[in-house]
């Protein structure tokens, strides 16, 4: 108690210096990552989501969870029946934070925009849209003539923030578009803008309400005027600064054994939404033994979903049978997991040992060393594996390290860890880009699966039309994979975000993860 | 003496130029590929080679290390890949706020050390003695991440003294950037609140990083004042009728605490190196965490940006040092003539 009240004199010198305590209510602290630039269309990673649809808007934009995909800039649209020429039609009396009216050459100047940066968002559109077919049919009407027909074509709307031509074109440097300078600035509509001022790169960003945003506040009465994004690095550090109140609100992964710490606080709650975010163990199918079918059974049998994903992730997760997320349209209605069941693994991988598959190698699964669950997964993966006598080496990686190899099947690990999230809501964005064999080379295809029944199915899928026959195609699909096992699916994401209680009207959506200020207010 | 110094800072330029050379080396052999990141998801190899081509990754290496070498030395460290903005912009709000923070976490390690180590010597295997150097290992060997936890818990959580994270709190706001460090801000504004509140954000970071800085200045002090005072001029000092306590903060100290200064030059390449856990446990915005983003995201521009800096920091730090040698002992000019 003496050491304490020793402290206690010492300390209270400095705050006396600090004079009367500022009365007003402490602004929003916003303590989720800030992505590493602020331009829309340079980035497309969970971080940035939360300056698109805060200080951005697009034609469309996913609510609510299932997410809806609503009008948002548009109005309305139509399409022709061969799926190639859309139509967008603007709402009336939309303005930038600037004052200036938004028209559909603006719309027009944002795409041919995201296709010439040719960046991380720009790849839902690169396969079918050329620059020139982007064209303002009126001052509200914006045609796009796509090359081949693209069903998914609306679901990935969300992604392309309309930008102010008149801020960048004057921001210029050698021809670049604006990027130098948007990346730290804002050039949006959106219900939010950038105090550019106090902007540091992924430390501090100062957002302000807009009042003129075009969907009104009429339907929030007291939203918040004042948001401080201050990220915070270190999980641990996240946690208690959300406990004491420095922050609203923490990123949306908060670890699952601190869900009950921040429950129990008088001041903190946990939001637990369920998202679209798939946990998955890769395999390389090209290379043995993971072209051994059998091999690739025994691997999905080894593994513990049930010790994994109730005991150490404590049941906040939802066990996901196949590459769609259960809650996404297109799945088979009988589809069922693989179990835990080491009997069948060893009658699988003896199976594969007699064809000649290469068991007795050591296999290197390569983790992400910053991300806490894929190195468990790995470790108690290792421990099963060898009951059925496969000797699993765990490589620690990054991402970009990872990334950077999965260009061709011989430098492709043989197996790694990851999530694919919900970048637009669409089948394609999960089993399409997956197991298509057009996409080998990418990431997101890095387990080098080919079956042409599959690639026909998912190559009809993206470009029909009707609703009715996508969902059968897809499921046809996913049941052809299911079987084949050419990854292990784990588990679909319950996103957990920790907020104080003072913040109301949080809504979550599997795109943005809940980061949309729009409907937020702070209770007193 | 300026001779001296001229010296010394044409022999840290070769040095310099082997760091920018062998880390371009060291960060492009590694075989993360930005393109890849770049491009995002679905992105095919055309894309990637496109991308590649774009930011010049697909020359020989010997090419692209030429390229960066002629940059540097134009004194244009490149745009960050990822954020696409200037490096030096970048780093310009990140080194003040590293420097701030092991300047003070050296001021304290010195003030705090030297004296430590003095008394510990003149209590040569006495009480004192004994319990400087239980402090001393304990400074070594106690984990800074753990300490800082360990610190955080007791001081913001349980007693609530002391801000948790950051450089200043969100309702004070930042003073007006002049040089960056808040501490000379916040007085240049005439702000005395945001000082004291930059002072208190300080204390738990800088207390972390000082532990280890301390233990070795009060050892390397401790092992030159016992080594002193077996000179002959002490003896001759000693029977001249000087005090105790005068000759040992003066003559003594003066005379052994020459290796314990140019310690403190190394030990500044250890405090930043040590700051980039610390930084990250308490969210200090500085070059440690920016360093761990641009590794985390293979942005080799900036990475390469921060070692050059931190080189160019660590061979300024050492010039002055070398300096204050020759103001302390003047004999160590004269040995380079």
């Amino acid at each position: 108690m003496r050491l304490r009240a020793a402290l206690l004199a010492a300390l209270l010198i400095l705050p006396g210096l600090a004079g009367p305590a500022a009365a007003q209510p402490r602004p929003m602290v916003w303590g989720d990552a800030l992505p590493a630039t602020l331009d829309p269309h340079a980035i497309f990673d969970v971080p940035s989501q939360f300056v698109l649809l805060n200080v951005y808007d697009g034609l469309y934009r996913y609510q609510g969870n299932p997410p809806q995909l609503v009008p948002w800039l548009a109005e309305t649209h139509g399409v022709t029946a061969d799926g190639l020429t859309w139509d967008f039609t603007l709402r009336e009396g939309i303005r930038f934070h600037d004052g200036s009216a938004m028209t559909a050459e603006d719309v027009v100047y944002s795409f041919r925009r995201l296709l010439a940066m040719n960046r991380a968002p720009a790849a839902a559109f690169t396969p079918v849209l050329k620059p020139e077919n982007v064209t303002a049919l009126d001052a509200r009407r914006v045609r796009f003539v796509l090359s081949t027909p693209y069903a998914p074509f609306l679901a990935a709307m969300p992604l392309v923030a309309i930008v102010n031509p008149r801020l960048l074109q004057a921001n210029e440097k050698n021809g670049d578009m604006g990027q130098e300078w948007l990346a730290a600035n804002g050039a949006g509509s959106g219900a939010y803008r950038i105090d550019a001022a106090t902007y540091r790169a992924r430390t501090t960003l100062d957002l302000e309400r807009f009042p003129g945003h075009f969907r009104g506040w009429a339907d929030n009465p007291k939203p918040i005027d004042q948001v401080r994004s201050r990220p915070v690095m270190e999980t641990s550090t996240r946690v208690l600064a959300l406990l004491r109140g420095e922050i609203d609100a923490t990123d949306s992964y908060l670890p699952t054994d601190q869900v009950e710490r921040v429950e129990r606080n008088a001041r903190t709650r946990v939001a637990k939404d369920e998202s679209m975010r798939v946990f998955i163990l890769r395999m390389n199918n090209r290379k043995p033994p993971f072209d051994n079918r059998d091999a690739r059974l025994c691997f999905a049998h080894a593994f513990n979903y049930q010790g994994f994903n109730e005991i150490i992730l404590k049941g906040m997760v939802i066990r996901n049978a196949g590459p769609n997320p259960n809650n996404l349209w297109g799945n088979p209605e009988d589809l069922k997991p693989y179990p835990f069941d080491l009997a069948k693994a060893r009658q699988h991988c003896d199976a594969a040992r007699a064809a000649g598959a290469p068991l007795g190698r050591e296999i290197e699964v390569h983790i992400q060393s910053e991300l806490e669950q894929t190195v468990q997964s790995a470790q108690m993966f290792q421990a099963d594996l060898r009951r059925v006598g496969v000797n699993l080496k765990i490589v620690p990686s990054t991402w970009p390290q990872i990334t950077g190899a999965t260009g061709r099947p011989e430098t492709t690990p043989d197996m790694w860890v990851h999530w694919v999230s919900a970048y637009f809501i669409d089948p394609e964005n999960w089993i399409g880009q997956m197991y298509d064999s057009r996409f080998h080379g990418t990431w997101k295809a890095s387990a080098w699966y080919r079956n042409e029944q599959v690639d026909a199915l998912l190559a009809r899928a993206r470009t029909s039309l009707d609703q009715a026959e996508r969902a059968r195609l897809y499921a046809e699909a996913t049941k052809l994979v299911v079987a084949d096992s050419p990854d292990i699916w784990v588990y679909n994401t319950v996103n957990l975000r920790g907020l104080t209680r003072r913040v109301q009207g949080y809504s979550f959506s599997p795109v943005g993860s809940g980061g949309e200020l729009r409907t937020m207010s702070l209770a007193e | 003496m300026a001779r001296y110094i001229l010296r010394r800072v044409l022999l840290a330029l070769p040095a310099l130029l082997g760091l920018v050379l062998l880390t371009f080396v060291l960060t492009r052999v590694i075989p993360a590929d930005p393109a890849a990141t770049l491009a995002g998801d679905a992105a095919t190899p055309a894309q990637l080679g496109e991308i590649r081509a774009r930011y010049g990754l697909d020359r020989p290496l010997w090419e692209q290390a030429v390229t960066h070498v002629r940059q540097v030395v134009s004194g244009d460290l490149g745009n960050s890949i990822f954020s696409g903005r200037p490096v030096m912009e970048e780093i310009r709000f990140r080194l003040p706020a590293t420097l701030e923070l092991t300047f003070v976490a050296l001021l304290l390690a010195a003030g705090l050390g030297i004296p430590l180590g003095l008394v510990a010597a003149l209590d040569h295997n006495g009480p004192v003695d004994h319990l400087v150097r239980v402090v001393s290992v304990g400074g070594l060997a106690i984990a800074s991440f753990w300490l800082a936890i360990m610190l955080q818990l007791l001081f913001s959580m349980e007693w609530d003294l002391l801000p948790l994270r950051g450089r200043i709190d969100v309702a004070a706001g930042a003073p007006a950037a002049v040089t960056g460090f808040f501490l000379i801000d916040s007085l240049l504004a005439g702000r005395l609140d945001q000082f004291a509140d930059a002072l208190r954000h300080l204390v738990l970071p800088a207390v972390t990083l000082c532990l280890p800085g301390l233990a070795s200045i009060a050892r390397f002090t401790r092992s030159g004042v016992l080594e002193t005072l077996q000179k002959d001029f002490v003896l001759y000092a000693r029977a001249a009728g000087y005090g105790r306590v005068r000759l040992a903060a003066i003559y003594v100290l003066r005379n052994a605490v020459t290796v314990t200064v140019a310690q403190i030059g190394l030990l500044f390449g250890a405090l930043i190196s040590g700051a980039v856990a610390v930084e990250a446990i308490y969210d200090w915005p500085g070059l440690g965490t920016y360093a761990v983003q641009a590794i985390l995201a293979a942005d080799y521009k900036a990475l390469l940006a921060v070692t050059l800096v931190v080189g160019v920091v660590y061979a300024v730090v050492n010039v002055v040092v070398d300096v204050v040698q020759a103001l302390i002992d003047p004999r160590v000019v004269e040995q380079v003539k």
